[in-house]
């Protein structure tokens, strides 16, 4: 009877389209949208080269740290550059920036100024390049004063190498200036990217439409929605056994639908899950049967038509996924920070959460609390389904 | 009356999901605008910094937090391992600088004490960067060529306090017409979404087969009661754009009032249109109910994702745009975005936009045509 009832229950659901599109296919085709939409926006958050005009007045020919330092900052062999640098008259910088091909440009009339036509990141970059050289120049001028006073003090300045002496106090003085003597070790781990919190959306989404599934098989043996139910009532078998192997029919399609969305997003959509596969399957299995339980318990516990049931699986997750950052990433930190309690119960939020500690954490303590708080979920939602479905009596439908 | 009457009690079933497509515009509208700044005059852009001090109080170190304090926003969360790594993660920090144990009795030292970061590889953090490793060349420096603590705290501050001017020349309120933009792109997915929907859903109402025999053989002229349809559909459309608009002046106040603002709505306006051609073309192809809702969220959630009304456009990858150029929605975004930058009303400032509109309007007439085959070819029932 087991057999025979979930193999029946296994091919209802593979031949329900509507279904189908909604638990295998839909998260595939928003999955690719994302890649599109969002592969690009991480790559336009790094510091690019900068479009920048330096008025060539005779001011700003005379003035050598400024020609110098410029002249490196726009090397186009050096690792470090920054900006790309056109020499130009000051018509032609209006004109330019006008067109916006340049940030910004630089002018000098006995101090330099930077002119823009907003406030905005790399304009900022052109002021704090240009307040550095200034701020340089001025230290290189301390230094030397000082070391000038301290020789004079001393006594033993000569005033024949006296422009060697200069000299080299200006090497000494750039050569501390150099990015070597800045003792600053980046500890940060390497996977950053935060858009990968969408793709885990995606799979929490996944996990719950799932539940649409679970809620259709409990239809099908309610004899209060459907034909098929009343005739699954009057039959002479354990009605715990048929429920159990469409059950675990439901539960079984779902996993072929994610590990599809699993194929997909790993070798398509190059979506990261950290190192570890196992823990992911586990967290997976966690998860969609979080997301049956939510399906098992709408349906057995909410007494109203297929339709509106539906309609609640789909508002929860969706809700659930909002909330963990599908619709914008930040909404996940928010809650998590704010009102933390919400994203503890959660569905959504614990698997994407889950993901995101592999992802991201050495540690496993965090995936485990979440892998935990799945299964709880699931078990309370089981039992009270299960409480609602035993011995159920009508006298009339 | 009799057409309009019915399309009324079909859109009342269905209005919940306008109304859910309305309530959403209306969310991400305001999320989005919340950082308001209208400033005309230059300010810096401050990087979020996070600073975990190891250090005892002294002048050394303080300095160098006081410095980084001063040039950016200095972020204020509950100081756990874990709490810190989120906010890395979700971008609430953009740079993290951990001080290290007797970091000022090492400096004066000459020691040259490492300091750990942590970073996000953003432009924020790249800025942030900036900051400290000036501060801490200028630091070692001084330190060889002055004698007292003082001394040396004085002369850093001398030199960094030492700035450049600037010059802003452009007064347009850049801040609040983005706000305009992000708000009418995406309104673009809205307007999509709420057309094809209840479109479809209606048409798909009229012609189910009872329904439709009985308007065959009833006296009604079959040319006025598709006009009458057609009406009801475009009065519908019309009246969400209207809506949308009003919106946006609540929203958005008195920025839609300006040059700008009347052709984000003439946009509009002309986006309508199209999308509700789209939708009478999508409502003659469909005759399954229970396929509305996908063929909704793949045609609506699809154009905007792949047409820039979520991400900006420039963020998105050249060979996407490029896809887009077959969706009208592209057209429609892209005039958004050189609205947002239109300053003064010139030919030549409007041709690109009104070309824009011209294929919106082409893109129109095109699925007009299909539809009117497709109907052609459906029109006979058995």
């Amino acid at each position: 009877m087991f057999i025979h009832n979930f193999k029946y229950a296994l091919k209802t659901l593979l031949k329900n389209k509507m279904l189908i599109f909604w638990t295998f296919a839909f998260p595939i085709i928003l999955g690719t949208f994302f890649k599109m939409a969002f592969s690009n926006i991480e790559k336009n958050e790094k510091l690019d080269i900068i479009d920048i005009a330096i008025v060539n007045n005779s001011e700003f020919k005379e003035n050598e740290t400024f020609k110098k330092s410029f002249e490196k900052l726009s090397d186009e062999n050096d690792d470090e550059r920054v900006f790309n640098t056109k020499y130009v008259t000051e018509d032609e910088a209006r004109k330019l920036l006008e067109n916006e091909e340049i940030s910004g440009y630089l002018i000098f009339n006995d101090t330099p100024k930077v002119i823009v036509t907003s406030s905005g990141i790399n304009e900022t970059v052109l002021k704090y390049v240009t307040e550095e050289i200034l701020q340089s120049e001025e230290l290189v001028k301390n230094v030397i004063e000082h070391k000038i006073k301290e020789q004079v003090k001393n006594g033993t300045i000569e005033f024949n190498s006296f422009d060697v002496f200069i000299e080299n106090l200006q090497k000494e003085a750039l050569e501390m200036l150099k990015d070597d003597n800045v003792n600053i070790e980046n500890v940060s781990n390497k996977n950053l990217s935060y858009t990968m919190i969408e793709y885990y959306t995606l799979i929490a989404m996944a996990c719950l439409y799932g539940g649409i599934l679970g809620m259709v098989v409990i239809n099908q043996n309610l004899p209060n929605m459907s034909n098929n139910g009343k005739r699954v009532a009057i039959s002479p078998t354990s009605k715990g056994k048929v429920i159990l192997s469409s059950v675990l029919a439901s539960y079984i399609t779902q996993l072929f639908g994610l590990f599809l969305l699993f194929i997909y997003t790993i070798f398509v959509l190059k979506v990261d899950y950290g190192n570890n596969l196992l823990y992911v399957i586990l967290l997976a299995l966690v998860g969609s049967l979080s997301g049956l339980s939510l399906g098992v318990f709408i349906a057995s516990v909410f007494k109203t038509n297929e339709n509106l049931k539906t309609g609640i699986v789909i508002s929860i997750t969706m809700f659930g996924c909002f909330l963990s950052g599908m619709m914008g990433v930040t909404m996940k930190y928010i809650v998590d920070k704010n009102i933390p309690i919400l994203n503890k119960l959660n569905p959504a939020s614990m698997i994407t959460d889950g993901l995101y500690s592999l992802y991201y954490y050495d540690t496993l303590d965090r995936y485990y609390f979440n892998v935990v708080s799945l299964l709880v979920f699931s078990l309370i939602l089981i039992g009270i389904s299960i409480i609602s479905l035993r011995r159920q009596k009508y006298d009339s439908i | 009356m009799t057409v309009f009457r019915t399309y009324l009690k079909v859109l009342k079933s269905c209005i919940v999901t306008v109304i859910m497509y309305t309530i959403i515009l209306m969310v991400f509208g305001a999320f989005n605008m919340q950082t308001s700044d209208t400033s005309t005059n230059f300010v810096s852009s401050k990087p979020d910094v996070l600073i975990i001090n190891s250090d005892d109080n002294n002048k050394i170190t303080n300095n160098l937090i006081s410095y980084i304090e001063n040039n950016s926003n200095i972020i204020d969360i509950e100081k756990t391992q874990e709490k810190i790594d989120d906010a890395l993660f979700y971008r609430d920090v953009n740079y993290i600088i951990y001080i290290p144990k007797n970091y000022s009795k090492h400096f004066l030292e000459g020691k040259n004490p490492k300091i750990e970061i942590k970073s996000t590889g953003d432009y924020q953090a790249s800025l942030a960067e900036m900051m400290l490793t000036r501060y801490i060349k200028v630091a070692n420096v001084y330190k060889d060529v002055v004698d007292t603590e003082e001394d040396l705290i004085n002369k850093i501050n001398d030199t960094l306090s030492k700035e450049t001017e600037v010059e802003v020349t452009s007064k347009l309120d850049t801040a609040g017409l983005s706000k305009a933009s992000f708000y009418y792109n995406f309104a673009s997915y809205s307007m999509l979404a709420g057309c094809v929907y209840v479109i479809c859903l209606i048409l798909s109402s009229f012609k189910s087969e009872k329904i439709k025999k009985r308007t065959v053989i009833s006296s009604m002229n079959y040319r006025k009661y598709n006009r009458d349809l057609f009406l009801s559909n475009s009065l519908f459309a019309i009246v969400l754009c209207v809506f949308y608009v009003l919106l946006s002046f609540i929203l958005l106040g008195d920025i839609m009032f300006s040059l700008n603002g009347i052709m984000y709505i003439l946009n509009l306006f002309i986006f309508t249109i199209c999308a509700l051609s789209i939708a009478f073309l999508i409502g003659n192809l469909v005759n399954n109910k229970n396929a509305i809702n996908g063929i909704v969220n793949v045609i609506a959630l699809g154009s905007s994702f792949l047409c820039g009304a979520f991400v900006p456009a420039q963020f998105l990858p050249d060979t996407v745009l490029k896809i887009a150029h077959i969706l009208p929605t592209y057209y429609y975004i892209n005039n958004n975005d050189i609205i947002l930058k239109l300053e003064t009303l010139s030919i030549e400032n409007i041709k690109p936009i009104v070309i824009n509109m011209l294929i919106m309007l082409m893109f129109t007439i095109v699925f007009v045509v299909i539809t009117n085959i497709i109907s052609k070819k459906k029109s006979k029932i058995g």
